[in-house]
């Protein structure tokens, strides 16, 4: 049995080593918003793994949370980067100079 | 079983009811764009909450201190603390945009959002598991997101909220991934629970333990602007609404020292490590990395955010010498009461000087003191209590804070030396707030005074009532906060 959980936690680690990646080279605004999604997901396969050997449905109970939370931050930051790119014809972060100092 | 009348449930009844009917409202009548309509009725309903608030403590229904509970909420005095906080900043921040949002589309979405954002702040301090914890935390996160970025036509607004989003998602994905270790290394979510079982924790864990509670501190330090943390938010507290810039820096902030309180301190003892020098360590930065920056900025509300940084590190002083005195704690906590205020004030002055003047330039504040006397006198007042000068209550908490760093010397030989640099960080910060005096009132030529917004009149007078009462007779506050400290043997020896 634990055999099969440290192959979910090792998936979950990689997921999460993915998305910090992309955060860290990318700048394309959905690119950075989709790599941030990985690590939510990365951390919602965690949950469900871990719920499936210890008695008591937090797990899956948070699991789902986090995804219902996740879909409701996409649609306001996919609902920002639109504004944005309306404004700039373009999503890309490091463009945006308006700010500084 | 939480009781149907304990205050976060009757505060989620209140402020949700109004802040979901404000839209619907606003579909149904005719007239657009009438913002004191809306804004008195999110005003009634912040000013019934902080009334049953305080009613409840009054009669002692509520719990001593911070305790742990079975159930997701809990109705203690530590809560209801940072809850008259954050309502306190909602208010000022209702009432700062009456002027602010005049004329402007939407006012009654804006108002609705600042009253589900506050619920938000207000359960974080409240809950006691991490599943409501996080929910509470997306509940305050995603309407301010849409509020620093309201003003759609502006490209600062944009940019400060798109900024402003790709890093609070990212720390909210953190806090996620650390919950879920933490769920699985103790088998809950209960906070309680988590801190017992990291106390009983078998050795080969502790690295995963220490993850978890490093993945908080980030999480958790995103919001509160932590130094490796804070490259976001001077862009997001400039860009943004001035009125929005309030709620972020006096109430999500303060949120965030609240989950960092409830989880991270508890979390750190019941490990048992060294790991409050760390955190000492991250104060040390974060105050002079804000304090330092903050002296060469020329934007006013962009200078303020870096002295909101400041104060955070000032905070997390009590945070790190908690496990050697509780005043540290007590300080701590009355610092965030008064840091919420005085910053508040802050930036409804600035929402009020940018709405009338449209100067947003430190050089523009030439003769303000005569233009708007009582918009300058507020924000003098405000600035003289962030720097920490008697008689003002900010003067109060910072003593207390490096006081209790004091006292800690002789079981921890850093904490003296996080009295040392709060100490020469205040110096430092009085000479950029006093920069900003002099121009106001001691350059300029004599010019007319120009007509203030009574909503902003009203906010400053609250404020200076508050900074200066607290100030001249601290000692009823400091019995509240003293009452309100979480009793640590809990967190060791359930």
């Amino acid at each position: 049995m634990s055999n099969e959980l440290i192959d979910f936690v090792i998936v979950s680690v990689a997921l999460l080593g993915i998305g910090i990646y992309g955060l860290a080279v990318k700048r394309n605004a959905i690119r950075m918003l989709f790599s941030i999604e990985i690590i939510i997901n990365a951390a919602n396969l965690n949950l469900v793994a871990f719920g499936r050997f210890i008695p008591g449905s937090e797990g899956q109970t948070l699991a789902l949370f986090s995804i219902g939370i996740a879909a409701a931050e996409v649609a306001v930051g996919l609902a920002l980067i639109i504004v944005a790119y309306r404004m700039y014809k373009n999503i890309d972060i490091a463009e945006f100079r308006s700010l500084k100092g | 079983m939480i009781e149907i009348t304990s205050t976060p449930v009757i505060l989620i009844a209140i402020l949700g009811t109004i802040g979901v009917a404000l839209p619907i409202i606003s579909i149904s009548r005719k007239e657009r764009g009438s913002s004191s309509f809306y804004g008195a009725i999110t005003f009634g309903a912040l000013l019934a909450s902080i009334g049953y608030v305080v009613y409840q403590i009054f009669s002692e229904n509520i719990l001593p201190g911070a305790v742990f509970s079975e159930d997701v909420l809990v109705d203690d005095t530590f809560g209801s603390l940072f809850a008259i906080a954050m309502l306190i900043v909602a208010m000022m921040t209702t009432v700062g945009s009456f002027n602010y949002m005049r004329n402007k589309p939407h006012t009654a979405v804006y108002f609705s959002l600042i009253l589900l954002s506050t619920i938000g702040m207000v359960l974080i301090a409240y809950s006691t598991d991490l599943i409501m914890l996080l929910i509470a935390w997306e509940l305050m996160s995603i309407p301010t997101y849409v509020l620093a970025g309201f003003i759609k036509k502006d490209p600062m607004s944009n940019e400060a909220a798109l900024k402003y989003f790709l890093f609070g998602a990212l720390a909210s994905a953190i806090i996620i991934y650390g919950i879920s270790i933490v769920y699985g290394i103790t088998g809950s979510t209960n906070i309680g629970e988590v801190i017992q079982g990291f106390a009983a924790l078998d050795s080969d864990m502790m690295p995963l333990a220490l993850l978890a509670v490093a993945m908080f501190i980030a999480g958790f330090g995103f919001k509160m602007g932590l130094v490796p943390f804070h490259m976001w938010l001077p862009d997001a507290y400039e860009g943004s609404p001035p009125t929005i810039a309030t709620l972020l820096a006096a109430g999500t902030k303060k949120a965030g020292f609240a989950a960092a309180i409830r989880v991270i301190v508890m979390g750190t003892i019941a490990l048992n490590l060294e790991w409050t020098f760390a955190l000492g360590i991250i104060a040390v930065m974060t105050m002079t990395v804000g304090n330092v920056a903050a002296i060469m900025q020329k934007n006013l509300a962009r200078m303020l955010a870096y002295s909101s940084i400041g104060h955070a590190g000032y905070i997390l002083i009590g945070l790190s010498i908690a496990p050697f005195s509780s005043i540290g704690l007590q300080g701590s906590l009355f610092h965030i009461l008064n840091h919420a205020v005085m910053k508040g004030a802050a930036f409804i002055a600035v929402a009020g000087i940018v709405s009338t003047l449209a100067i947003a330039n430190i050089e523009k504040l030439k003769g303000l003191g005569r233009k708007m006397p009582i918009t300058s006198l507020g924000l003098v007042i405000s600035l003289l209590a962030l720097a920490g000068v008697p008689p003002l209550n900010g003067f109060w908490s910072k003593l207390i804070l490096f006081g209790a760093a004091i006292d800690a010397g002789p079981v921890a030989a850093w904490a003296p030396w996080l009295a040392i640099a709060g100490v020469l960080n205040s110096a430092l910060s009085l000479a950029y707030y006093g920069w900003i005096i002099r121009k106001m009132y001691f350059e300029g030529e004599t010019e007319k005074r120009v007509k203030e917004p009574k909503s902003i009149i009203a906010v400053m007078i609250f404020s200076i009532i508050f900074i200066v009462a607290i100030g001249v007779y601290p000692d009823p506050i400091i019995q509240f906060t003293e009452s309100a400290v979480p009793s640590l043997s809990m967190a060791i020896s359930p």
